[in-house]
């Protein structure tokens, strides 16, 4: 039954390969299509069982020699799985219109997306913490070569050099790890206790600097603005599904493993908070749709990975719901952007706006998206935000719910930036003589259906919560106490207080709301287009512009952008790499000219002297 | 089945696959072709041999032909290669002779001062025949002045043979290593860590293949040095990757300066995928087996040796091996990137690959992909 999911993904990449020159572009994007939403349906009927039994176990074949691919299949596995291949399977809808008018490379295109979801699957399954790293690095070279797709592109290949570069390398923590456990415990096994007794300080701090760059955590979060040159699906799948969550998979996993010291989770929050700070600055200042979507990329998986960190049921709660919305959020986001792109062939926001009047569905679901990255009540994001407060509460971390709202406060900021900066205003004039079209409808399918589930789980988010988010923190050792009913109202006594905070900001908003109506009825008409507090508008026009905003965050805080760009250092160890290296090049080079066989039995001589002091 | 016959057949492999990719972009005259039936011939026998002083001198011999080969360009350069690697080639050889007839197969070590002065002789004639550093001095300008499937030859058959013999050496006279383990371990480490830093100084990519050859037999050595079950069938199962990476390395440097004429450089090519495809896909693919990436070949037998190191020297050594491969990471990207991904450059002409030259390099990534994704019954025999 667990090797359903993987077989039909194997089947399907298969298929693509042996059918890739008979099919059509479109036909090929179906197949992927039809491949992700089996698998999706198989990773669902393990749900009954898994909220039944635990977990499921199951030995799928033996790998190498004393190494076999044994899957345990409990409720974070599924977590994951699900996003993996629901979220999945929308983008390759999205694919199918999307991909149509690339020429070249379509069949490798599908086969690395569905080896790319295969392989997130894999690693949630695998129970040989091996067979889990084979998975990680799978993952890792399908990203390499999506992001790299348009390989005659420098800028894209260079994204996908950073890549490989800081995710592989920072990747052989993890195999350290999984190897010094290995030698300490005698086995792969993550689910054997001998395992989580050799499981160390030292290897939780490899473990998460493996972990940190595949979610990209500060300071390992820099090769994902750089990945933006790849097709806009491939961003969605990286940032919204597969890669980013592979190590909140990751941290999650290790409750599973061994119990935590204090200071891990002090860690934990810390790199949590400080990501969310830093991602949600730089996003401030983008005026590349898509760069800026990454830089809060990066902020959101500040707010996941604080929610493990706290380390009680209410915060896994908190970080995994969290995981689930971004992969629907943020997935919408993406596909909205390239839709944009797609419809106007440029994401830069300054030469952007107006959209909403011609792209009218693709506003409606960017709409949803933004409210709900925001937090605004409805969205799932309101939900997964305010579980987040509430556990950050819950476990005394007052600091925690002060950094998260300011950095709310900031998400609202640069999504309604983008929002106004893309679709509001005047459309400007070359965008007027284009003919700027809607996203065909396999595009607007593929966003719609996660639009549409930001919503089902903000309204109703017990739907997730019971049969797929309860198992999963009971599966790693907590007791289950969390009670949520419709829009994220908590029911049990805990979060009583917070609830009641909620309604008072709801009550708030909707007397400001009314006082601005009423407000409109006695003047009878807007006195200005834009709330400015009093400023002068910044240019001459409707609004304040993509470039003025950014303008305004980069003087309001341009220390951080030099102190938290940890891009220069990287630089000057690549630089001083490169001169240790030309240094040995000379040094040695001047032996070899003439001279080799004397050097030669001078250094053989130096063995001889050697073998006998030694 | 014994490891000496899956080598045997693998080498047997590389030639016939060697020899299809030669007739399509052509390595040498009729002499070049003449050595290499001669040293398939040689290594085949000598392999099939298995073990004693037949064997050794059979894979010798075929080490001289290789030299020879080396000669057949017939350039300054290409002259002077061969006379640097035939002198050196005799020093090891002698010593690896002298070594082995004082007593070095033996189980237990011979009398007197004798067990010191023949593991010195074999600890510098295994240095130098596998190109192990600081006595690498041969490689690079057999590298950058021989056809590149000679070079790759040199690298996969002859190189990997005489390691398999070092592995043979590991097991009946297991003192040698475990009495001067401190010396073999820093000749290891020094090869590891000295090999990828002279790649990372490189232009020539044939020159930095070459040095990449010294980093991998660092990694190797460290396997037999330790000499645990794990740590053999890592070096082992690394030696039999490394050969058929190194073909598909070459071949696809050896493709391209085939058709445009001059060597492949950091600084004269850009965008080579672009105009070479295939030589492109399988260069990546044959840089991230190296690396020893997951689910290519060359993972196989790297996580087995990083086992090794962590069993051997605890978490010191064993990240001091991921730092050594971080360094043959950088240097295998910036090939990649540099050469031959990203906006074609300095190449105006449309150029076609060799149908039957791409057909080979295709296989053999294919069989390299394969071996990693299902290495089972690979591993089941060589672990």
């Amino acid at each position: 039954m667990t090797a359903i999911p993987l077989f039909v993904l194997t089947s399907g990449i298969v298929l693509e390969l042996a059918l890739g020159r008979v099919l059509s572009r479109k036909d090929k994007g179906r197949l992927a299509f039809a491949t992700g939403l089996i698998a999706l349906v198989a990773v669902a009927l393990l749900i009954p069982t898994v909220a039944r039994q635990g977990a499921v176990d199951q030995t799928l074949f033996s790998w190498d020699q004393g190494v076999s691919f044994q899957v345990h299949v409990d409720g974070l596995s599924l977590v994951f799985a699900l996003m993996a291949t629901g979220i999945g399977s929308a983008i390759l809808l999205y694919c199918v219109g999307y991909m149509t008018h690339e020429s070249n490379g379509i069949t490798r295109f599908y086969t690395l997306m569905l080896t790319f979801i295969g392989g997130l699957v894999s690693l949630v399954f695998s129970e040989n913490l091996l067979m889990a790293y084979v998975s990680w690095e799978t993952i890792g070279l399908c990203s390499y070569f999506l992001v790299g797709f348009w390989y005659k592109e420098t800028v894209a290949v260079n994204g996908a050099r950073k890549v490989l570069v800081m995710t592989h390398l920072a990747g052989y923590g993890l195999l350290v790890a999984i190897l010094l456990l290995h030698v300490r415990s005698g086995t792969f096994l993550w689910t054997d206790p001998a395992l989580g007794a050799a499981f160390s300080s030292g290897i939780f701090l490899l473990m998460l600097v493996a972990a940190m760059a595949k979610s990209v955590l500060f300071p390992l979060h820099t090769w994902i603005p750089e990945a933006m040159n790849a097709p806009t699906p491939v961003s969605a799948l990286l940032h919204s599904a597969c890669y980013v969550k592979a190590g909140v998979y990751l941290i999650a996993r290790f409750y599973a493993i061994a119990p935590w010291q204090p200071e891990w989770h002090t860690v934990v929050l810390a790199v949590g908070c400080v990501t969310m700070v830093i991602g949600a600055v730089f996003a401030l200042v983008q005026t590349d749709l898509k760069r800026l979507l990454a830089f809060s990329t990066i902020s959101q998986l500040g707010y996941i990975v604080t929610g493990l960190g706290l380390g009680t049921d209410l915060g896994l709660a908190a970080g995994l719901f969290y995981a689930m919305s971004h992969g629907l959020f943020k997935g919408t986001l993406f596909l909205g952007a390239g839709a944009v792109q797609h419809a106007t062939g440029s994401r830069d926001m300054r030469k952007l706006g107006g959209l909403a009047a011609v792209m009218p569905r693709t506003v409606r679901v960017w709409l949803i998206a933004a409210a709900s990255i925001i937090g605004v009540p409805l969205g799932n994001g309101f939900v997964a935000k305010w579980l987040l407060y509430d556990a950050a509460l819950d476990a005394g971390q007052g600091v925690v719910v002060v950094v998260a709202w300011l950095v709310s406060v900031f998400t609202a900021f640069y999504v309604l930036k983008a929002t106004v900066g893309v679709f509001y205003g005047d459309m400007p004039e070359w965008l007027c003589r284009r003919r700027v079209h809607e996203a065909p409808l396999a595009m607007q399918a593929g966003m719609g259906i996660l639009a549409a589930l930001c919503l089902l789980f903000g309204v109703a988010p017990q739907l997730l919560m019971r049969p797929v988010i309860e198992p999963a923190v009971r599966g790693l050792g907590f007791d289950w106490a969390v009670g949520l009913s419709w829009l994220g109202v908590r029911t049990s006594s805990a979060g009583a207080q917070v609830t009641a905070g909620a309604v008072l900001v709801l009550v708030s908003l909707f007397a400001g709301w009314a006082v601005y109506r009423l407000g409109r009825v006695a003047t009878g008409k807007d006195q200005v287009r834009v709330f400015t507090g009093g400023e002068p508008l910044p240019e001459a026009g409707d609004r304040v512009s993509v470039t003025d905003f950014a303008d305004m965050a980069e003087g309001a805080f341009e220390p951080v952008y030099h102190v938290a760009d940890p891009d220069p250092i990287y630089v000057v160890l690549w630089r001083g790499t490169e001169c240790l290296a030309r240094w040995v090049d000379d040094a040695l080079t001047p032996l070899n000219e003439g001279h080799s066989l004397a050097v030669t039995a001078a250094l053989a001589a130096l063995v001889f002297v050697a073998v006998w002091l030694w | 089945m014994d490891y000496n016959i899956i080598f045997d057949i693998t080498f047997l492999l590389l030639f016939a696959w060697v020899a299809l990719y030669a007739t399509a972009v052509p390595q040498g005259d009729k002499r070049w072709w003449g050595l290499l039936a001669a040293m398939a011939a040689l290594v085949g026998v000598g392999m099939a041999l298995g073990r004693g002083l037949w064997r050794t001198w059979f894979i010798d011999a075929a080490a001289f032909v290789a030299a020879a080969m080396v000669a057949t360009r017939g350039t300054p350069k290409a002259l002077d290669a061969m006379r640097h690697y035939l002198a050196l080639l005799v020093l090891s050889v002698v010593c690896i002779g002298a070594g082995l007839l004082l007593g070095g197969e033996g189980a237990t070590p011979p009398g007197g001062a004798l067990p010191n002065v023949v593991a010195a002789l074999l600890l510098v004639g295994f240095a130098i025949k596998l190109a192990l550093l600081p006595f690498y001095f041969w490689l690079p300008g057999v590298a950058e002045s021989a056809a590149p499937m000679t070079t790759a030859l040199i690298v996969s058959v002859v190189d990997v043979a005489a390691f398999t013999e070092l592995v043979h050496l590991r097991q009946v006279a297991p003192w040698v290593f475990a009495d001067h383990a401190a010396l073999w371990l820093v000749l290891a480490l020094l090869s590891m860590f000295g090999g990828a830093l002279l790649a990372l100084a490189q232009r020539d990519l044939k020159r930095m293949l070459a040095f990449s050859t010294v980093d991998d037999m660092g990694y190797l050595l460290l396997g037999v040095t330790v000499g645990s079950d794990v740590g053999l069938a890592g070096a082992l199962l690394g030696a039999l990757s490394h050969a058929l990476l190194k073909v598909l390395l070459f071949g696809a440097v050896g493709l391209v300066e085939g058709t445009i004429g001059e060597p492949v450089t950091l600084d004269n090519s850009r965008g080579l995928a672009a105009r070479f495809p295939v030589s492109g896909a399988v260069f990546i693919v044959g840089s991230l087996g190296m690396i020893g990436v997951p689910p290519l070949f060359g993972f196989v037998g790297r996580w087995r040796l990083y086992l090794t190191g962590a069993e051997y020297g605890g978490p010191a050594l064993v990240l001091a091996m991921a730092v050594a491969t971080g360094l043959a990471l950088l240097y295998y990207a910036r090939a990649i990137h540099r050469v031959w991904l990203g906006r074609p450059e300095g190449i105006t002409v449309s150029y076609s690959e060799p149908r039957t030259a791409k057909g080979v390099l295709v296989a053999l990534a294919v069989v390299v992909l394969l071996l990693g994704v299902f290495p089972g019954w690979m591993t089941g025999v060589l672990g």
